[in-house]
């Protein structure tokens, strides 16, 4: 269940889409998200739903893995649907049926439109990750919020702290299998039991886990004062990102689809 | 400030504890020590003798708990310079993994860069230099974590040479490494010296290493022992094995052979020298009545 899910996952590429300045996908990702929102009918979705499909194909990414993505929500989708059902008002469905008669069209309409909504929602926003490197987004996502350091959100040091997390998770996990290994070797059972045993015989796994974190962070800290770490002050910045054509086309057509879904809503 | 000219490194009966407080045992005591620009140190001791102390005294990320500590003849307990200091004294550690920051090689030799708020444009060229100098261009673009541990060694120092160092301290770069990794750091590093005229301050435990030093100093808890050229160093064959210290397999053997009253000369260190020696004295034309033999 846990490897099925994708959300959040990068699939490394070279497409336009993969090119793409990540501080404009996730500005555009947000633009998509609001545009989905304010959708009323039937021709907002198609022009959502459209922009979607169109992101898929230049994208390369195999549509398999975009539905993969949404297999494991697929029981939140159904049971949202199934409860928009019952708050539906209009017209009964079946007018002829007495105990149906709850059943109205109005609530059919929600329903579905919730689940193209949900579908829509989590297809387009985990495309930004599948397109874009975690590091690119930390990235991207600092150099968006720095304005707030303004008023003292320590911007610099949740980024440092995330570029840091990232670095470190092949590396320790690497060492759990190491010591997961290890204490197998010495006789170690982690696979029968009850879930209190089993939890138990993930101490001798963890302890000595949390040890070498903390020798890590020790040695690392040492490490990045020698190479004249001294917080955010007066830094400057290795990458430098630009908004270049592809940037600014992207950013036409959503923007192109969100006018167009205000109209709809007003005209239709 | 006359002291800056030749010596780079200069300590002044140091001592250090790592808890004055308590009146805990001194790590060091009573360390002299002048380094050399542009010469190459090696520094031997058995595992807690306080090599590693004595390196981060040498660039300020410890402070002696009693004497005094010039780097580039600055004081390290100037804390208005230690960004100056750090620049200048390149310090890398033993274990890779816990030196690299970024998730990808040429982001990470950047960092340093970074810190000390060098231009984009300075930046890009001197990352490109520094990969260059190590020889890892090619994985310029790589995740580290990927790499062998004898790259992620270069990469580490890479990171270091971008700040243009004058001098570089080691401390067991090679000793998480497999022999081909050992070779390609203790090539990089002689590169180092003889091409960039970068100080090299080397701790290791690897014997074959500190041959290849001008200068080996021997530590023992706290203190310094022997200090002088590998030559000199490693005649003392005894006072090493007392403190659980090898010597290089050659002076081993010569140190064997003279305890037999075979006068092989004192000062033989690599194989080279080592073959050298022995078939002259298989040839006959050195025996065993009491003679001395010269190369
Ligand atoms: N962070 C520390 N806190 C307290 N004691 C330490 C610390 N680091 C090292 N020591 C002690 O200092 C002594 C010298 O250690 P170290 O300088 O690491 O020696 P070496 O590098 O030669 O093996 C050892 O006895 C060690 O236990
Ligand atoms: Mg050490």
């Amino acid at each position: 269940m846990i490897k099925d899910i994708t959300i959040g996952q990068y699939f490394p590429g070279d497409s336009v889409i993969h090119k793409m300045d990540p501080r404009m996908k996730i500005i555009l990702t947000v633009v998509y998200i609001a545009a989905l929102f304010m959708v009323k009918n039937f021709w907002g979705f198609l022009l959502t739903g459209g922009l979607l499909i169109v992101i898929i194909l230049i994208s390369k990414i195999p549509v398999q893995t975009v539905l993969k993505g949404i297999k494991p929500l697929l029981f939140i989708i159904v049971f949202t649907a199934f409860f928009n059902i019952f708050y539906g008002t209009g017209a009964p469905v079946f007018p002829d049926i007495g105990w149906l008669a709850w059943l109205k069209w109005g609530g059919l309409r929600n329903a579905a439109f919730m689940v193209i909504r949900i579908v829509l929602l989590i297809t387009g926003t985990s495309f930004m990750t599948y397109t874009t490197s975690p590091v690119m987004l930390t990235d991207a996502l600092e150099r968006l919020i720095s304005p707030l350091r303004y008023i003292k959100v320590p911007v610099h040091e949740l980024a440092m702290m995330m570029t840091i997390a990232m670095r470190f998770i092949p590396t320790l996990t690497d060492e759990t299998e190491k010591i997961t290994n290890a204490q197998k070797a010495r006789g170690a059972d982690f696979e029968t039991g009850n879930i209190i045993r089993r939890a138990k015989a993930l101490i001798p796994i963890l302890i000595p886990l949390i040890v070498s974190a903390f020798r890590r962070a020790e040695e690392l800290a040492d490490a990045m004062e020698c190479r004249c770490y001294n917080g955010g002050d007066g830094r400057t910045r290795y990458k430098i990102y630009s908004f270049s054509l592809r940037d600014y086309i992207a950013a036409f057509i959503v923007l192109a689809v969100f006018v167009s879904i205000i109209l709809i809503n007003v005209f239709i | 400030m006359s002291n800056i000219k030749t010596e780079i490194i200069k300590t002044e009966n140091i001592s250090f504890s790592y808890n004055p407080e308590e009146n805990s045992a001194l790590v060091l005591d009573g360390i002299d020590l002048e380094i050399e620009q542009n010469s190459f140190v090696a520094i031997l001791g058995h595992n807690g003798s306080g090599k590693s102390t004595l390196a981060k005294n040498f660039n300020g990320i410890l402070l002696p708990t009693g004497g005094k500590v010039y780097a580039c003849g600055i004081d390290t307990a100037q804390s208005d310079k230690i960004l100056e200091i750090r620049r200048n004294m390149g310090m890398v550690f033993q274990n890779p993994d816990n030196q690299i920051i970024a998730t990808v090689v040429d982001e990470d030799i950047a960092f340093a860069l970074e810190n000390l708020g060098v231009p984009h444009d300075e930046m890009v060229q001197r990352v490109d230099e520094a990969l260059e100098i190590v020889g890892m261009t090619e994985y310029k673009h790589h995740a580290p974590h990927r790499l062998s541990g004898g790259q992620k060694q270069r990469v580490a120092i890479a990171g270091i040479i971008a700040m243009r160092p004058k001098c570089l301290i080691m401390d067991e770069p090679t000793a998480m490494l497999d022999p081909k990794g050992r070779k390609e750091v203790m090539a990089t590093i002689k590169r180092l010296k003889s091409e960039q005229g970068v100080t090299v301050v080397l701790i290791t435990h690897y014997m074959d290493e500190a041959v290849q030093a001008d200068r080996v100093i021997v530590m023992d808890d706290g203190k310094i022992l022997v200090d002088g050229t590998p030559e000199y160093v490693f005649q003392n064959v005894g006072l090493l094995h007392s403190v659980a210290l090898d010597v290089p397999q050659a002076a081993e053997l010569m140190y064997k052979l003279r305890e037999y009253d075979i006068k092989v000369p004192i000062s033989v260190l690599n194989e080279k020298d080592c073959v050298e020696v022995l078939s002259k004295l298989l040839e006959g034309k050195i025996d065993n009545n009491h003679r001395e033999f010269n190369l």
